[in-house]
């Protein structure tokens, strides 16, 4: 297993390496550059973009730009820095936000499971009850509505309905004005949960609709097979045939799918970190692509790639550990 | 001056100990400041904000989330009066214009310290001209606009609290443009290679970045940086040395701080406004119908004045060099223009696409610019009118197929353009392509994004394009527009080598409006270029939004929020009746 996973941290350099290359070149395919958004101001003179230009490098060809970017990677570890903030790349990109962001990812992960394997272990149980026929109802407007739309709908109640604000109660963000710069207290964790449930809920809607969905018909496969009828026949307890048989074994694809959903956990809150402002990874990398502030990008586009592979490494490692007949070795 | 002389002496009486530090009194309750009152120190002004400031750094700062945060920090020798807007002295006393106009002498106050305690001297200033905002390695958009003639002025120190700047020729913008913010010697200098040949030359704009500890960034300004966190929030506080007192020599500014509030959405600060977490909002127009149900439940007061629209423009542009030369030729003819602006229907826009809150714009100088001439000639909706210009410059409909057609037979198109996502500008186009229908002419809309817009733009490859462009109460922000050579006299580029009379007669109209230091006559070169403009229709104005701002009550001395200022610009005269309500609730 070990070798495995050596052999497969190695395979990720090259692969890295391509997706850096690619990425790169796509990224020249967009019109304009960072100087675009200077040439429109009228105070600017021609001369002066022109001087600009020449000091961030954008005369040069991409192939140019590309090979500094790389060899400064490989001999000093510098990704470059961001032209808009003139911040190293990796600041411009995580500084005061990657704690944020993992913890309102991971929140979201734990919320999300505690939430789905239940319901999608009911509906299985009760397929076409009442209560089936209703969650896979909710679980499908989870997985239509879109996440930003939600995000505004929920904000919207908040004020316009409850009028929160009579309470002495925030929207959006992580705290409410008078504790964003206090120190941390039980008033402050207080107020953060009570921006954080609405991150949960509309972050979380999409994925626990789709796990429902998952989970639902991963167990009716298994509630089928020949295992789950020996294991009644012997006389075990319905629960126990449901969680250590079936489920057990219906779990193992969405294992892999834990793996690779860690990319997913930078991504999934980004329109919902937009209208709910929240401090976000993904929203400072989308932000560096409309400047086409380069170098972020390409850190951060080179960080989702990094990621990808991870993840699905992890999957990989985790499946073999929940499923003994898996062997890589 | 007399006014500001007895000023003077009365806040050295008042203010008793600092006998020796020339305050600048701002008069509440008299002339334009009769609406202000003596107010009493404490609390924030909490605004909202769309985007994480991303420098610190006044000169190299470029859109208005840096800016904001800026602006409030630093301060210049001149600044501009926010009511009037007239120059009035800032941290120069006074000024003197030699006869020949060329020489522009500043007498600094005496005894004012920077935001950490340091003296203020000429040489602060002279610094900051010098080794800044006439540095080349500075990536500033200041320096152009100090140019005269190509020339930059020269800065020289007279005396410790005097400095003198010399013209290659007098420039009348001068005393509006030379309020740019004054940087601290002592904290910079050493990172200017005009003072230290072996600085970097990226050094002074990367200075005061995001990252830099608070207290490191010195100004003049209001208030000082506490705390940035990065998408959440940037905490001011009360510069303790600023150099204001009210008329009973109280010191300014009254609030303790201004919190911005970043969030990116305005969907939600709409909403965090209504909510109580915000003192003010510049409400989008679909918003209004809601704010005026709640104000009075709420104690919200929104100003709406049909008077005062926006700085800046809104235009269609034809390119008269595009790249397909049958269009070229009917782009320069100006009946096609008239025509084009007969196509625009301002009303209709205002009233379904404004909701209400705009005005028609017909000249190129902002409304709000003393400089402005309202009654340059106007060529307003009129499909008949239009119709008959398009016949009389040969395009007709020659196949019966309900489009008109170059003289070849086949159908006369273009392609308008905007930056695709600005809905207001999106419904402006469509209106035009359905009103162009009507008369037979055939508009294809294609919005597109912002940059690739832009490159389209200024690379001159456009056919039609619906933008807009910031403005002031200065016509000679506008040169590089105007100008025949301009780097975005994106109408015609080529202009530069082959201008016509036209475009000659406006570039030296520019030059005689900044050669004089005669309001008046400066008006009249400005008034004929303006119905020069407006006769040629080299851009087609459209509309303009009107002024709108609400606030909490709570709030006072808001009387003078306007284009020209808001809650910020006002930042430093604001008060709060009861110092610990942000929007209408007690915090804390």
């Amino acid at each position: 297993m070990f070798g495995y996973i050596v052999r497969r941290i190695l395979y990720m350099l090259p692969v890295l390496l391509i997706i850096s290359i690619i990425s790169f070149f796509v990224l020249q395919l967009m019109p304009g550059d960072f100087t675009t958004a200077f040439r429109l101001n009228p105070r600017f003179s021609k001369a002066q973009i022109a001087q600009l230009e020449a000091r961030y490098g954008l005369d040069k060809p991409a192939y140019v730009r590309y090979w500094k970017w790389i060899t400064g990677i490989v001999t000093r570890g510098d990704f470059g820095y961001s032209l808009e903030t003139q911040q190293p790349a990796f600041d411009a990109l995580f500084k005061g936000r990657l704690g944020w962001t993992l913890l309102i990812s991971f929140g979201t992960l734990i919320f999300t499971w505690t939430i789905a394997i239940p319901i999608g272990v009911f509906s299985a149980t009760h397929q076409y009850s009442v209560g089936d026929y209703f969650l896979t109802f909710v679980g499908f407007i989870g997985i239509s509505i879109p996440n930003f739309f939600f995000a505004l709908v929920v904000l919207w109640f908040m004020v316009s309905v409850l009028n929160v604000g009579a309470r002495g109660l925030g929207i959006g963000g992580l705290f409410d004005l008078q504790y964003v710069d206090a120190p941390w207290t039980w008033a402050k964790f207080v107020n953060f949960m009570w921006h954080l449930l609405p991150v949960l809920i509309v972050v979380g809607l999409a994925g626990t609709a789709g796990l429902i969905r998952y989970m639902r018909g991963q167990l009716l496969d298994t509630l089928g097979q020949q295992y789950v009828l020996t294991a009644r026949s012997k006389g075990l307890k319905e629960r126990l045939v449901i969680w250590k048989h079936a489920v057990r074994n219906a779990i193992n694809p969405l294992i892999t799918m834990l793996g690779m959903s860690l990319p997913d956990l930078f991504a999934g809150a980004f329109f919902a970190a937009i209208i709910m402002g929240l401090p976000t990874v993904e929203r400072a990398f989308w932000n560096s692509l409309q400047r086409q502030d380069e170098y972020v990008v390409m850190s951060g586009l080179l960080f989702f790639a990094f990621l990808l592979q991870v993840g699905n490494l992890l999957g990989d490692v985790m499946l073999a550990w929940v499923d003994p007949r898996i062997r890589y070795d | 001056m007399k006014k500001l002389v007895i000023g003077l002496v009365a806040s050295a009486f008042l203010v008793g100990f600092a006998l020796a530090q020339e305050y600048k009194v701002v008069p509440f309750g008299q002339d334009e400041w009769k609406d202000f009152t003596v107010g009493n120190y404490g609390g924030y002004l909490v605004v909202g904000s769309l985007d994480n400031p991303k420098t610190f750094n006044e000169h190299v700062a470029q859109e208005t989330s840096s800016t904001d945060v800026t602006g409030r920090l630093h301060a210049g020798l001149v600044e501009i009066n926010p009511i009037t807007d007239l120059p009035e002295p800032g941290l120069a006393k006074s000024w003197e214009i030699s006869s020949d106009g060329l020489t522009i002498t500043f007498y600094l106050r005496q005894g004012l310290q920077w935001s950490d305690g340091e003296p203020f001297t000429a040489d602060d200033v002279v610094f900051t001209f010098n080794g800044v905002i006439f540095n080349e390695d500075v990536r500033t958009d200041y320096r152009d606009v100090l140019m005269v003639e190509d020339k930059l002025p020269t800065c020289e120190k007279v005396d410790d609290f005097t400095v003198a700047f010399t013209l290659p020729a007098p420039f009348r913008p001068f005393l509006r443009m030379i309020g740019g913010a004054i940087y601290p010697a002592h904290k910079l200098q050493q990172l200017s290679r005009v003072y230290n040949p072996d600085a970097d030359p990226e050094a002074l704009n990367s200075v005061w970045g995001v990252d830099t500890p608070p207290e490191e960034i010195v100004g003049m300004g209001p208030f000082k940086l506490k705390e940035f966190i990065p998408d959440q929030l940037v905490v001011l506080e009360r510069n303790p040395y600023y150099w204001k007192v009210d008329p009973q020599g109280n010191k300014l500014p009254y609030l303790d701080g201004i919190k911005f509030v970043i969030s990116f959405s305005l969907d939600t600060i709409m909403l965090k406004f209504r909510n109580g977490e915000l003192d003010v909002y510049a409400p989008r127009p679909e918003d209004l119908a809601t704010l005026i149900g709640e104000a009075a439940a709420k104690g919200i007061e929104i100003m709406i004045d049909p008077t005062k629209p926006l700085f800046g423009t809104t235009w269609i542009a034809f390119n008269q060099d595009c790249p397909n030369e049958n269009l070229r030729e009917y782009f320069r003819m100006v009946e096609f223009r008239q025509a084009m602006s007969h196509l625009v229907d301002r009303q209709s826009m205002i009233d379904n696409i404004y909701l209400g809150l705009g005005v028609p714009q017909w000249s190129p100088v902002s409304m709000l610019s003393p400089f402005y001439y309202p009654d340059v000639p106007k060529f307003p909706y009129d499909l008949e009118r239009a119709a008959q210009l398009l016949d009389q410059i040969g395009l007709v409909d020659r196949n019966g197929d309900g489009w008109r057609d170059f003289p070849d037979g086949t159908t006369f198109e273009f392609e308008l353009t905007t930056n695709a996502g600005n809905t207001i500008r999106e419904q402006c186009c469509q209106m035009f392509v359905e009103d162009a229908k009507k008369v037979g002419l055939k508009v294809n809309f294609v919005p597109i994004a912002f940059n690739a817009l832009v490159t389209k733009l200024l690379g001159g490859e456009y056919e039609a394009c619906l933008l807009g462009l910031t403005g002031s109460s200065e016509p000679h922000g506008g040169r590089n527009v105007e100008w025949s050579c301009g780097g975005l006299h994106f109408w015609k580029y080529s202009d530069c080598e082959e201008p016509t009379p036209v475009a000659q007669r406006i570039d030296e109209l520019f030059d005689l409006g900044v050669k004089t230091y005669d309001f008046n006559e400066a008006y009249e070169y400005y008034k004929e270029y303006q119905i020069l403009a407006a006769e040629n229709q080299f851009l087609i104005y459209t509309v303009n939004m009107l002024f709108r701002y609400a606030f909490y009550k709570n709030l006072q001395n808001t009387a003078a929020f306007s284009p020209l200022v808001g809650a910020l610009g006002l930042s430093e005269f604001l008060w709060k009746a009861n110092p610990n309500m942000v929007g209408n609730r007690v915090v804390g």
